[in-house]
């Protein structure tokens, strides 16, 4: 018995020192100088569909053949548990890609990124503030979607509406829904907002410039009110029924379910490769800003606001020598124009936009044509869905709770912000 | 010794140093990346003030109230009907036990159509019975907790039923004889010889049922994620939702602390009531 408990007692403290010790990088013989190409690992998801990361680090390689970068793959879903697990064993990939905002302060606090401040990127370039924590960067974005409304012309034309011409306040916005709902054929409503948090919060935070971290959400009440409102009256598909028949947005509008559809552009790409491969049905569309609070940031010669996050690189704190080298080397391709002009040809949406990009982008076949889908794409002033802190995952489940309370109808919004309100006191605070 | 060394390794290290790695977590702030620091008691005083733990709290025993009992009684019953040598029981035993073996993600699309406030078949059969305003299930904050045990004792009946139909085997026929010589009716003899027979099985699904009720997860997950608001949050999930969305592992430790210690003080009672009637 006592042999047991001893041998018990050596696991835990071999687990225990297992546990602690795990910081280092593994340290691979490419790393040498040697005169090979230095190799670095880069972290991505779904490869298959995301060809993002692959077409990026092949380019890298052409540009500079002394590097070679490795995509190493993880589960979509999953990718900030698996990542962590791997950064605590001290296995991480040189870059570390930054999958969601919310997640980096985390890192930041666990020493595994390295300060990136030197590193400059190019003007004009949206979303690095969210990488900001501290004063210090630590990440280069290379991508940013923004929300803007996506609208079915041909469910416009059917129902006698006039398309958006980027004016719309949500005022406008309801009123129209309401002109659709009387014209259009059965069985297509006049909007579908899928049942994320963000459909409703992203926008009213970024629209109010209200600042979560400090605890009220009275902002939220009127755009609740607004949403529940389009519920009740038929303009879109409830909340319940959503949930319970598990609508994906994709098909929703894909199928012509709803004239209008409130998304971020990465939904560009999709529509066009399903409407190309007939997942998708076959008929015009386009995309106006999101509706505004009122009209002193409406209409193509203001500056819309919406909401978006960037997807960025971030150089592993424990990356050294050649390979810290090759990582930064990446993180500033990523964010260049070079970089820029690629993925926009594929289709997605970089954080640099310039008029070169745009011609690039809506060149893609398939793609809308119109000037105010290349305006709306452009011509922004998005602000992150969420601040950057360690506060965010913390009150962002809180937001969840209230989003569900809400939109189920089992609270009024009024309800719901306060005990909201209250938790943030509670738990957060 | 050595011949159980193999299995033991195993155990020790998949089993064993992780439990006692988390107590020891449960008493820092951890984060994953190792720059933990010992707080003593803090999460545990943290826990006691966290009013969205004690919703968790409340909701799992709310929860266990509904689904212990309510498993208990549809499993014994279906075994007791099956336990009877009527034509096609294998097929019905069979039937009973599907739905423990059915995917959960699978259980939780297929009710979450059935529940469907206007569109679900459930609603529409209370309707035409009669009632007017039927529940709103999953989306009520109300209803969406006894949704979510009724699926769960759907689940659940089956494995219990077979349980309790291996525990009727041992009941001794002969008693069951004498009773019905005695002219003892139908209720008396399961009330006098069927119930007390069963005891140590009853005691032993009592146990396992309350332990596996108080950790519920992976159905509530999937079926409504805690919502609407956090009125189907449990330990579990809080659990969960701390450590890896959070990123607050010495504080989900805590909770996870917490509910190992609600689990033994539930088994430790449940054992005393029979011991002391068994004295």
């Amino acid at each position: 018995m006592k042999r047991t408990i001893a041998a018990v007692a050596a696991l835990a403290a071999a687990s225990l020192a297992l546990t602690a010790c795990g910081g280092g990088s593994d340290s691979d013989s490419s790393s040498g100088s040697s005169g090979g190409p230095t190799t670095i690992t880069v972290s991505g998801w779904s490869l298959s569909t995301t060809p993002e990361f692959q077409k990026l680090a092949d380019a890298f390689s052409a540009k500079y053949p002394d590097y070679k970068v490795q995509v190493k793959e993880y589960d979509a879903t999953n990718y900030n548990t698996l990542l962590t697990a791997d950064l605590a064993a001290g296995k991480g990939p040189d870059v570390i890609t930054q999958k969601e905002v919310k997640y980096l302060p985390t890192f930041v606090k666990g020493g595994q990124l390295a300060d990136v401040s030197d590193l400059k990127a190019p003007d004009g370039i949206g979303g690095t503030d969210s990488y900001k924590v501290d004063g210090k960067t630590y990440a280069l974005p290379y991508r940013m979607d923004s929300w803007v409304m996506f609208y079915n012309k041909d469910l416009f034309d059917k129902a006698g509406v006039t398309y958006p011409d980027g004016s719309w306040t949500w005022d406008d916005y309801v009123a129209n829904l309401q002109k659709l709902k009387a014209g259009l054929p059965k069985g297509a409503y006049a909007a579908y907002l899928h049942n994320w948090q963000s459909t409703v919060q992203g926008l009213a935070n970024a629209q109010s410039g209200a600042d979560i971290l400090k605890g009220d959400f009275s902002h939220l009440k009127e755009p609740y009110e607004r949403t529940v409102g389009l519920q009740k009256d038929g303009l879109q598909v409830d909340f319940n029924t959503e949930k319970a028949n598990q609508l994906t947005y994709q098909a929703e509008f894909g199928k012509q379910h709803a004239a209008t559809m409130l998304m971020g552009s990465w939904y560009v790409a999709t529509l066009i490769s399903q409407q190309a491969s007939g997942e998708a049905d076959k008929f015009n569309w386009g995309f106006a800003p999101v509706p505004q609070m009122d009209s002193s940031t409406a209409g193509t010669s203001n500056t819309p606001v919406t909401f978006g996050d960037p997807t960025g690189f971030a150089v592993n704190a424990h990356a050294d020598g050649a390979k810290k080298d090759a990582a930064e080397k990446f993180l500033q391709f990523a964010s260049s124009e070079e970089a820029a002009n690629m993925l926009a040809g594929i289709g997605i949406t970089p954080a640099l936009i310039n008029d070169a990009v745009i011609n690039t982008y809506f060149a893609v076949p398939g793609a809308p044509t119109d000037d105010l889908s290349k305006f709306a794409w452009a011509t922004h002033k998005t602000l992150p869905e969420n601040p950057t802190s360690d506060k965010t995952a913390a009150v962002q489940g809180i937001l969840g709770d209230l989003h569900t309370a809400i939109m189920s109808g089992s609270k009024s919004p009024d309800d719901a912000i306060d005990e909201a309100e209250d938790r943030f006191k509670n738990e957060v605070g | 010794m050595s011949f159980i060394l193999p299995n033991f390794l195993g155990f020790g290290l998949l089993t064993l140093v992780p439990v006692v790695t988390l107590f020891y977590m449960s008493l820092t702030n951890w984060n994953v990346f190792g720059t933990s620091q010992w707080v003593g008691l803090d999460n545990f005083k943290r826990l006691v003030h966290d009013r969205s733990f004690h919703t968790a709290v409340t909701n799992t025993f709310y929860y266990s109230a509904m689904h212990i009992p309510l498993t208990l009684v549809v499993s014994l019953s279906l075994a007791l009907l099956l336990n009877t040598k009527l034509r096609g029981v294998a097929f019905f035993r069979t039937a009973a036990f599907f739905p423990y073996i059915t995917s959960i993600v699978a259980i939780a699309m297929v009710w979450n159509i059935m529940f469907s406030p206007d569109a679900g078949p459930i609603n529409a059969l209370l309707r035409f019975v009669g009632v007017d305003h039927p529940p709103g299930w999953l989306t009520s904050t109300h209803w969406a907790m006894p949704a979510v045990a009724i699926v769960s004792t759907w689940r659940d009946m089956g494995y219990y039923m077979i349980l309790f139909l291996a525990g009727l085997q041992t009941v001794p026929r002969e008693l069951y004889e004498a009773a019905r010589i005695d002219g003892a009716s139908a209720w008396q003899r399961f009330r006098n010889v069927t119930l007390p027979g069963l005891r140590p099985t009853t005691f032993f699904i009592t146990v396992i049922l309350t332990i596996n009720s108080f950790k519920i997860f992976d159905l509530i997950l999937v079926l409504t994620h805690g919502g609407p608001g956090q009125s189907t949050t449990v330990i579990s999930q809080f659990i969960y939702t701390k450590g890896f969305t959070e990123s607050q592992f010495g504080y989900a430790s805590a909770a996870s602390v917490v509910l190992f210690a609600l689990c033994l003080l539930v088994t430790l009672v449940v054992f005393l009531i029979n011991k002391r009637r068994d004295a």
